[in-house]
């Protein structure tokens, strides 16, 4: 199993831990589900709500956690549903405006890096929203296959499938904008 | 040997098994292909993380620290959240919960307004502030919550000292609809800054009636959580506020 990235001490919630305990420990997953969720809405502004709906959300049925079960993996869970419902809710709104707001900014772009972050910004939008999740929860959260595919709700032959056409498109959508890989 | 662009990614990936691990890494060896591959597909990770990640140099924002630790959130003016937000329901008070997440001031007010002569209704719009009106800003201004009488047409819950420095208290009535809420001193006036309505309305329906009843000391949550944000300090005692009312709540 690959070991995420990012791991605090306090990220598999104790047997014990009261509600007090694990509002502190949500609070330092927030960076990480900020990051999440802006793999998923690209709009900072939006994702932000994301988080905060996923966080709210979580201490309302804190007591469905189980004790053995990983903080961060069920956040992105709930997080990700949130998102579901979102995009259910509010159609593909976000799709029609991303590109032209990040087109607005690619003006602005002081550096080289940051008119790179935005194209993969960009790219990681244009992808369907499957294959953006298993984008976001493998290679940006650096979730194993297992946790990602269990916080999908889907076999891990279909997160892998998933994740090779994201990473494809987003190959040849970055080749297009720019150039070779390093 | 050949292998599958999947397998290449899950060796990106760090998903392999040792045994495949090793043939991969013998293959790549001999085949500069399959390096330039694999090579690919760790940059285009590279890629997506050294992106992604500023957002984990930022301080989270206030508010969502607030909401992890249950602070609430300070409303801010144009910053509208599209998601629609399930509160906790407060089983106290069944018959507020549904209205606790739909209370919108505005239609509320209209409502409670279009049905009323300006001189009865018990706020009324002036220049774009709502302030309490008849009844209820008498209550406001003379009612002590420690000596009003069981039947008082509105009943006064708190009173407490605002962080911007002017008294508010919250209120419940149950004539003309049933109405809860809290309302802040503005010079000679009471300025409402939160209302909630029982969806149902009826005036002698036994639902407002017991939700009146328990109005002096519980409230619906959107009320209860405009006093957190608002109250500097503890509540008045009834000395406290007896004292605040001879000083016309100045």
């Amino acid at each position: 199993m690959t070991v995420p990235d990012v791991i605090s001490s306090t990220d598999v919630r104790g047997m014990h831990a009261s509600l007090d305990q694990l509002r502190e420990q949500i609070v330092d997953l927030l960076p990480r589900l900020r990051r999440f969720a802006r793999t998923l809405a690209r709009n900072p502004h939006d994702a932000d709500d994301l988080v905060q709906v996923a966080v709210e959300r979580a201490l309302a049925r804190s007591e469905q956690l189980r004790p053995d079960s990983r903080l961060s993996s069920w956040m992105f869970g709930i997080l990700r549903n949130a998102w579901i419902d979102e995009t259910r809710t509010r159609g593909r709104r976000n799709r029609i405006f991303a590109p032209e707001e990040l087109g607005e900014n690619v003006g602005d772009a002081a550096s080289e890096s940051h008119a790179d972050a935005l194209s993969v910004q960009d790219a990681m939008g244009r992808l369907p929203d499957e294959q953006r999740m298993a984008v976001g929860l493998v290679l940006v959260e650096g979730l194993s296959y297992k946790e990602a595919a269990e916080i999908m709700g889907v076999p891990i032959g279909t997160l892998t499938s998933r994740l090779a056409r994201g990473r494809e498109a987003l190959q040849s959508m970055l080749d297009d904008t720019t150039g070779a890989m390093q | 040997m050949n292998f599958s662009e999947e397998t290449l990614m899950a060796y990106a990936d760090d998903e392999l098994d040792s045994q495949t691990r090793s043939a991969i890494e013998a293959a790549m060896a001999n085949d500069p292909e399959i390096a330039r591959r694999i090579a690919q597909h760790k940059a285009l990770r590279g890629r997506l993380k050294a992106t992604f990640d500023k957002v984990l140099d930022e301080p989270p924002p206030q508010r969502l620290v607030d909401a992890a630790r249950g602070v609430p959130a300070v409303r801010r003016e144009g910053n509208v959240i599209p998601l629609r937000r399930k509160r906790p329901q407060r089983t106290a008070w069944p018959q507020w919960a549904t209205i606790a997440a739909s209370l919108v001031i505005g239609v509320i007010i209209g409502q409670v307004l279009l049905r009323m002569p300006t001189s009865g209704a018990p706020v009324v719009s002036r220049n774009g502030q709502v302030l309490a009106n008849g009844t209820l800003a008498q209550a406001l201004s003379d009612q002590l919550a420690s000596t009003q009488a069981p039947d008082a047409p509105v009943k006064i819950g708190v009173s407490f000292k605002s962080k911007a420095g002017e008294y508010c208290r919250t209120f419940a009535m149950h004539a003309p609809t049933t109405l809860a809420g809290l309302a802040c001193r503005d010079h000679s006036d009471w300025r409402v800054q939160v209302l909630a309505q029982n969806p149902q309305g009826e005036t002698n329906s036994a639902r407002s009636g017991a939700a009146y009843r328990q109005a002096g000391s519980e409230m619906p949550r959107s009320v209860l959580q405009a006093v957190d944000e608002n109250i500097a300090g503890d509540p008045l005692d009834a000395r406290a506020e007896a004292a605040a009312r001879d000083v016309r709540w100045h």
